[in-house]
């Protein structure tokens, strides 16, 4: 029996990822001990799939695949583990789920602007940073500055979308 | 679709840029002109994929830092148990070191010391049997005073004032063999092995079936020992332990049984 959609579940879709990592930094030993018990995986593979595991977790949370938080959280993740390991999916690939191949084509793209676009757009479309403090945080001299950076990364973002472009690796001007 | 005719509109829209009353307007387009909508449906994808892409990426790079974080946590911290158990091994090793030699010192310096049958000492004190010469009696200090004295330097350890002593005996009053075997106990004593060979063997060969000769003979032997002439040494011993008539035959067998004098 699940509860009904909890306060984690909440703040992990309003991008309020504590709880997964601090979930990483307590059980990374543990798992680790797991996955080597039950699949003979090293420590560094079983960290990775632990890493994976928590993405595909919160790649659930986020598109709606998961709308109520699981009773044993820890049992949940390791099942997923299980899964992965079942199916073989290759580290830091995604387990197949609708509209999965856009949204990876998309992050695949969105690695490609440089690192200042990336962090950009993370703050406005992520952490639901306005102009002011998305400009503060970059170092934009004014809000207008942080909305004309914002929406040119955005264009950008777009244009690999669209295909036929190189990729863009320009810093923000 | 192509959303770049549209992106300034939809953007501005979307990121509440518009006054109340272009936000209006554009409402209301977006209901009449299907390809606005079309384009404004196309752009909410593209920001709410675009928004699971940056927390996805968020998340992925703090979860790999966080590795990383912890990862130099361990290597550091089993570093530093590594250096501990090796210090403490260390220790434990030169502990044992220590322990060992100083037990090693101890049993050496047991077995050096003790005085056993399986391990005879080569001390010739240790064997040898004194001849304390004629009591000083009240008789003696009045007939031969100068013998009296001489022998109670002896028997008091001065040696030398007891050789000096002895040489103002007269062999008159003496006796020569007595005088001789005096001076070669009081040489031997003085740990002149080499000089009191030639009084004892004097007084041993002169008349070997004597009382005198007999004791005589064991000091020559002892007087070969200290001048580390072994052979005769042992020869003279040998002689002195076969012979039942002898006062230091048990001293003499002492000697040869231990093997002090063989093999060297």
């Amino acid at each position: 029996m699940s509860t009904p959609l909890a306060e984690t579940l909440t703040q992990l879709r309003v991008g309020n990822q504590k709880s997964l990592v601090d979930f990483y930094q307590r059980s990374r030993h543990l798992f680790a001990r797991w996955a080597q018990r039950k699949h003979q995986l090293p420590a560094d593979k079983a960290h990775g799939l632990l890493q994976d595991t928590l993405l595909d977790f919160y790649d659930h949370v986020a598109d709606g695949r998961i709308t109520r938080m699981p009773e044993d959280l820890r049992a949940y993740l390791y099942g997923m583990a299980q899964e992965r390991i079942a199916a073989q999916v290759p580290a830091h690939q995604p387990l197949p789920a609708a509209e999965a191949s856009r949204r990876q084509r998309l992050l695949a793209q969105f690695s490609q602007l440089s690192t200042d676009c990336q962090q950009v757009l993370t703050y406005f479309y992520f952490r639901g940073y306005h102009f002011e403090k998305m400009g503060g945080k970059m170092g934009f001299p004014n809000a207008t500055v942080a909305r004309r950076q914002k929406s040119t990364c955005l264009r950008k973002l777009y244009d690999l979308v669209r295909g036929g472009y190189e990729p863009i690796t320009g810093e923000v001007v | 679709m192509d959303l770049r005719p549209y992106f300034d509109e939809l953007e501005r829209f979307a990121d509440g840029q518009m006054s109340p009353a272009e936000q209006d307007a554009f409402e209301l387009r977006l209901e009449q002109d299907e390809a606005l909508a079309d384009a404004h449906a196309a752009y909410e994808q593209l920001t709410a994929d675009l928004r699971w892409a940056a927390g996805h990426d968020t998340l992925r790079l703090r979860l790999q830092a966080l590795d990383d974080r912890m990862n130099e946590r361990g290597t550091a911290l089993a570093r530093a148990q590594h250096l501990t158990k090796r210090r403490q091994r260390r220790g434990a090793v030169w502990g044992t070191l220590g322990a060992v030699l100083l037990l090693a010192a101890g049993v050496a310096a047991w077995y050096l010391a003790r005085p056993t049958q399986a391990r005879p000492t080569r001390n010739w004190e240790a064997y040898y049997q004194p001849d304390p010469g004629p009591a000083v009696t009240t008789g003696l200090l009045h007939t031969r005073p100068l013998l009296a004295e001489a022998l109670d330097q002896y028997q008091s350890g001065h040696y030398p004032a007891a050789l000096h002593s002895l040489g103002r005996v007269s062999a008159t009053n003496v006796g020569a063999d007595t005088l001789l075997y005096l001076r070669g106990l009081m040489l031997l004593r003085q740990g002149q092995g080499n000089a009191a060979q030639l009084y004892l063997r004097r007084v041993s060969d002169d008349n070997a079936t004597s009382a005198l000769a007999r004791r005589a003979r064991y000091h020559l032997g002892m007087a070969y020992w200290q001048a580390q002439e072994l052979a005769p040494a042992l020869l003279t011993l040998r002689a002195v332990a076969a012979d039942s008539l002898s006062p230091y035959r048990a001293s003499a067998r002492r000697v040869v049984s231990a093997g002090v004098l063989d093999g060297q």
